[in-house]
């Protein structure tokens, strides 16, 4: 199998000041006072591959790191120790929130041509892909109203039907299916489902286990920044079950 | 360094920055054409009350005002925008690895559209009001090239700062504020009298010799002088040279900022 993501020894610490405070005067009083940087260490010490066509599931409770990781190999974050090496010529697309790149005051069209663009398309290429992302979305004539008077299901559908149409080579999702109703999941799953057997690479977080142990080829479940256990996705949902019951 | 330009979506960066001008004017009923509106309305008003103060004639007044208002508004506008543009880009920052190039470059290319719009009106009026037009215009492009790159190093070096300290922005609105009213940009330099104080320190004024390139072709009708040239251009270049450095240098550590 090919290697498509490989991270190798990846360390993410957040500073506490950084997140806290920005003001000149707690730096200057900080300095002054010779106060020391409080660090949370998100990621420690994280290393696995990927290959080709996998699909990965991240597991673990909240705060374990899970979408630290995702955005470390979108490459959003740098992390301070370590390498993420992902494949040149792989188009990848994050989807961290549903609606990256969209704006409010925009119409649905106008935001398919922006985040579009952002993706690297060019204007013939999403006017080429533009009927297909209005038949999945079934916005119809709502493509030409702002965004902003959407419902949630409505901004869902046109964002990932935006974002599935661009066809990536590797997708990242972050609890994204946990936005619409049944229809819109059973709609999407089925669309993800096609895509993993086209052979793309996806990597995505999620608290649904029986989602993720039938839909993973393997599952990585991360606690307290580390690496708890991964492998095949049934064994590992068992393993981190049982801890959710022993607590 | 230059990797980041290489990476850089300039499809994106194109798109965003029209849909900005095209949001801005999206409810109105004049539309786009408040671009060139906006400027007229602003540097007529100020010509009538500044050509009363300063007692000068409204057709003189208005060219020499004019000629080097609108860059100071475009190089404070840059200035301003870019500086604001990471915080600003944190929408998307946060969610997609994407150049950090993208959003001042965005914001300057914005600004410069504003100018090219508020100068072409400025050059409409002043072909009514000018009596004497002379060769010495031609230069112009390479005095907005020069004050384009000073404003966009300015911007991202404030840029980075105002990341890391939320306190740099009303410092720097007001360092641009003193700047203007010390510059001769509303009254002219030999309104002051000769060998006082205030003429004196103009000679040290950075904005005096970017106005040059300007008032002098349109106004003055000759071509800055060689010291205007150094000067300006020494500045834009350490200015770029430093922002482009600094944007680069911090970007690893701008997203626990934002």
């Amino acid at each position: 199998m090919q290697e498509i993501i490989k991270i190798e020894n990846v360390s993410v610490r957040f500073d506490h000041h950084a997140t806290q405070h920005r003001s000149l005067r707690t730096t200057l009083s900080n300095l002054a006072k010779n106060r020391r940087a409080e660090y949370f260490e998100a990621l420690k010490d994280v290393s696995f591959t990927i290959d080709k066509g996998e699909t990965i599931g991240l597991i673990g409770r909240n705060g374990a790191g899970k979408s630290t990781l995702l955005r470390v190999i979108a490459g959003v974050i740098k992390p301070q120790l370590g390498n993420v090496i992902v494949n040149p010529s792989s188009r990848l697309v994050p989807l961290l929130e549903l609606g990256i790149g969209f704006q409010a005051e925009l119409t649905g069209r106008e935001n398919c041509f922006l985040a579009g663009a952002l993706m690297g398309l060019s204007k013939k290429q999403i006017q080429a892909k533009l009927d297909g992302i209005i038949k999945f979305a079934e916005i119809g004539n709502f493509m030409d109203e702002a965004v902003k008077t959407y419902s949630s299901g409505m901004y869902a559908r046109l964002a990932f039907s935006l974002a599935t149409e661009i066809e990536p080579d590797i997708l990242l999702l972050d609890e994204i299916l946990g936005v619409g109703d049944m229809f819109f999941i059973r709609k999407c799953t089925a669309r993800m489902q096609k895509m993993i057997r086209s052979g793309i690479t996806t990597i995505m977080v999620s608290h649904n286990l029986d989602f993720l142990v039938t839909q993973c080829s393997r599952l990585i479940w991360l606690e307290h920044g580390q690496i708890r256990l991964q492998g095949e996705p049934k064994m590992v949902a068992d393993a981190y079950r049982k801890l959710g019951d022993q607590k | 360094m230059l990797i980041h330009f290489k990476n850089l979506n300039w499809g994106f960066l194109k798109a965003y920055a029209f849909t900005q001008i095209k949001l801005r004017y999206r409810h109105t009923t004049l539309g786009i054409l408040w671009n060139v509106l906006e400027p007229v309305l602003y540097l007529g008003t100020l010509s009538l009350v500044f050509s009363a103060i300063n007692r000068m004639e409204l057709s003189d007044y208005v060219v020499y005002l004019f000629s080097a208002l609108v860059p100071w508004r475009y190089f404070e506008a840059t200035i301003l925008g870019v500086m604001e543009s990471i915080i600003a880009g944190e929408w998307l920052l946060k969610k997609l690895a994407i150049s950090y190039f993208i959003f001042p470059l965005t914001r300057w290319l914005i600004a410069a559209i504003d100018f090219f719009c508020a100068f072409a009106v400025v050059l409409v009026i002043l072909a009514f009001v000018k009596p004497i037009w002379t060769i010495h215009i031609f230069i112009l492009p390479v005095s907005i090239f020069i004050t384009s790159a000073a404003a966009l190093g300015i911007g991202m070096l404030l840029a980075v700062a105002y990341t890391f300290f939320r306190d740099i922005k009303p410092l720097a609105t007001t360092g641009l504020m003193l700047t203007f009213f010390s510059a001769p940009i509303l009254f002219k330099a030999d309104s002051m009298p000769m060998g006082s104080l205030q003429s004196e320190l103009l000679v040290y004024h950075p904005v005096t010799y970017f106005a040059a390139l300007f008032q002098k072709p349109l106004y003055y009708n000759c071509l800055p002088s060689l010291l205007d040239w150094q000067v300006t251009a020494g500045i834009a270049s350490v200015f770029l040279g430093l922002g482009i450095w600094a944007l680069h240098h911090f970007t690893p550590r701008f997203y626990f900022y934002l």
